[in-house]
């Protein structure tokens, strides 16, 4: 008998390939159970970077930059300190960068070195399943620092409010996650790390300045507004600044709705790519 | 092929099993059916095929065409149900290096569902099956090939699945390590596990076998027990004659009525005859002038060679 003469295998009908890539309800919460496991044993250390993280970047760049800034701040801001203008949106900007990088290196790692993925679609786990999990888990570091950053800026007296700063730890938590999800599906694709460099200096960095952190995004043209409005950060730093000085963000909803998008958006890509590369 | 059609215990069944790569065609069409309780193996070369046909009946390759029954369920509508009751030890190592030996465990049982209390009454019972109670504290790291190993097969044992699969398990080992994995392998089945191995170590496959399977070129050519696939492609005796400066120059001849058939290879001439002592000397008479020469029993080894043409570590 030859590969010719044997029947095909009859393919799958929609419905039963949309439930391939649907996620079991509670599976995926094991993921995230072995994402602590190993985390517990650095969790320690990253208390300490928490708050010193924060503290530097504001002293760095907020007295500095400040000073620099000085009395024109309030053209800049509207009215508030230069500090507690960029003080929030750095917040955002900080669980960007986290949460990309959380995406990355620990991602690629897992399927190429140590190749735990690989014993993990070998159980009952989908990809689906590994891939809602590993974003859960960044997002709940994302969280973890972000707490951090919330408490400096809530007893420096940046954030006005405590429900302003607990409401920051969930939009930052929200940022991570919009870059997160993208980035798992970009890294699932990798075979070595030589095309992360290519994402934070093309993308990662250059946001960083043109999504409102440092300048309103008024000052900037038409075109690259339009470009940082579809890109998750501006939304992040629009609605951490709300909520740290104490005032209502126009079409607060809308921002949040696209951060959600972001994440639904990266994870079904996130599981389509590694189910094709772990599953073939 | 004579294939066992009827038997209701097949706990795997394949006919018409193929996959393809783009152009490439890595399993072409093959039968087979792996019984309950038996020690099956797929021998053959590095490519033969038989990594992706067990990464099929793991249910993380789907298959290209064919029929395909693990435990009674299709891998392509039913893998996380057939995935929970079997085992898979990947050949390459895919432990946590960031985790302590039980806690590998502990974590892996949890991808099954399996409840803390259950996992971890199992994870002891198997690291003291596996030698490994010592070191359940301990990094992942640090340990020997061995006792990785070991680990991996216990960790693949921790929702006690009804299959056990394992590629290549021994390759890499030294010798010693080697027979302690045989020996916990073979307790394993004694305890009613059902075991699917892939190896290209013939002595292995002999050791460990019930049954198995010869591929070669994504084709299955021979299937049988090892004694049987001895006995039907195989002589009962091999004369192997050494010739380090090459044997092209040897006239065929020379070679023809030794013993029933010969194999030349690249330094080698392997001779399969009733009896070896005897075969010399019709070699000597021949005038054949062979560097060293010795008689032993015939393997799978011989067996492979007679199906294929080709030695197995070329």
């Amino acid at each position: 008998m030859s590969a010719a003469q044997v029947a095909p295998r009859r393919s799958r009908g929609i419905f039963s390939t949309i439930g391939a890539y649907l996620p079991h309800p509670t599976r995926w919460r094991h993921v995230v159970g072995y994402m602590v496991a190993v985390y517990r044993r650095e969790w320690v250390g990253s208390v300490f970077s928490g708050f010193v993280e924060p503290l530097v970047v504001l002293a760095g760049l907020g007295i500095g930059l400040g000073v620099l800034v000085g009395d024109r701040a309030a053209e800049i801001t509207g009215g508030v300190s230069y500090v507690a203008y960029i003080a929030p949106a750095l917040m955002a900007s900080q669980a960007m960068q986290f949460g990309t990088g959380e995406a990355a290196w620990p991602v690629l790692a897992r399927i190429m070195w140590v190749r735990i993925y690989h014993s993990m679609v070998a159980t009952p786990l989908k990809p689906t399943d590994i891939m809602v999990g590993v974003i859960a888990f960044i997002g709940g570091k994302v969280a973890f620092t972000a707490t951090f950053f919330a408490a400096v800026l809530f007893v420096t007296g940046i954030a006005t409010s405590a429900q302003g700063a607990l409401a920051m730890i969930g939009v930052s938590t929200l940022t991570g996650l919009a870059f997160a999800a993208p980035m798992t599906a970009y890294s699932v694709t990798q075979k070595t790390d030589q095309g992360f460099a290519v994402i934070f200096r093309l993308v990662i960095t250059p946001l960083t300045f043109f999504s409102g952190t440092y300048f309103p995004i008024e000052n900037l043209p038409d075109w690259a507004q339009f470009i940082s409005w579809c890109t998750p950060l501006a939304h992040g730093v629009a609605l951490s600044r709300g909520l740290a000085l104490g005032v209502e963000t126009p079409n607060a909803l809308a921002h949040a709705l696209i951060l959600v998008a972001w994440t639904v958006g990266g994870t079904v890509i996130a599981s389509i790519l590694f189910r094709r590369r772990m599953l073939k | 092929m004579n294939l066992s059609t009827s038997n209701a215990t097949a706990l795997i069944r394949a006919r018409g099993l193929t996959k393809t790569f783009g152009e490439r065609t890595a399993v072409d069409a093959i039968n087979f059916d792996v019984r309950d309780g038996e020690f099956f193996g797929f021998l053959g070369p590095n490519g033969a095929g038989k990594t992706t046909t067990m990464r099929m009946i793991a249910g993380v390759s789907p298959r290209t065409a064919g029929a395909l029954s693990i435990l009674g369920s299709d891998p392509d509508t039913d893998g996380p149900r057939i995935r929970g009751q079997i085992g898979v030890v990947h050949q390459q190592e895919t432990l946590d290096q960031e985790l302590t030996v039980r806690e590998n465990l502990l974590v892996f049982g949890r991808f099954f569902g399996l409840a803390h209390k259950e996992i971890a009454e199992r994870a002891d019972q198997l690291l003291e099956l596996f030698q490994l109670s010592d070191r359940a504290k301990d990094q992942v790291e640090p340990l020997s090939g061995g006792m990785k190993r070991r680990l991996s097969i216990a960790r693949s044992l921790i929702n006690a699945p009804r299959v056990l699969m394992l590629d290549e398990p021994t390759t890499g080992l030294d010798p010693q390590a080697r027979h302690l994995l045989w020996d916990a392998l073979q307790r394993l089945k004694r305890a009613g596990t059902t075991i699917v191995l892939t190896t290209h170590y013939m002595d292995e496959a002999e050791q460990l076998c019930d049954r198995l399977v010869v591929m070669d070129q994504a084709k299955i050519v021979a299937e049988g027990s090892p004694r049987q696939l001895i006995e039907q492609h195989a002589s009962r005796e091999v004369l192997e004659l050494r010739f380090p400066d090459g044997t092209s120059g040897i006239s065929k001849a020379a070679l023809e009525g030794i013993g029933d058939r010969y194999e030349r290879l690249a330094e080698r001439v392997i001779v399969g005859c009733e009896n070896g002592e005897e075969a010399h000397a019709r070699a000597l008479a021949h005038g054949l002038t062979p560097e060293s020469w010795l008689v032993r029993r015939s393997s799978l080894e011989d067996v492979f060679l007679r199906l294929t043409g080709r030695s197995l570590d070329e």
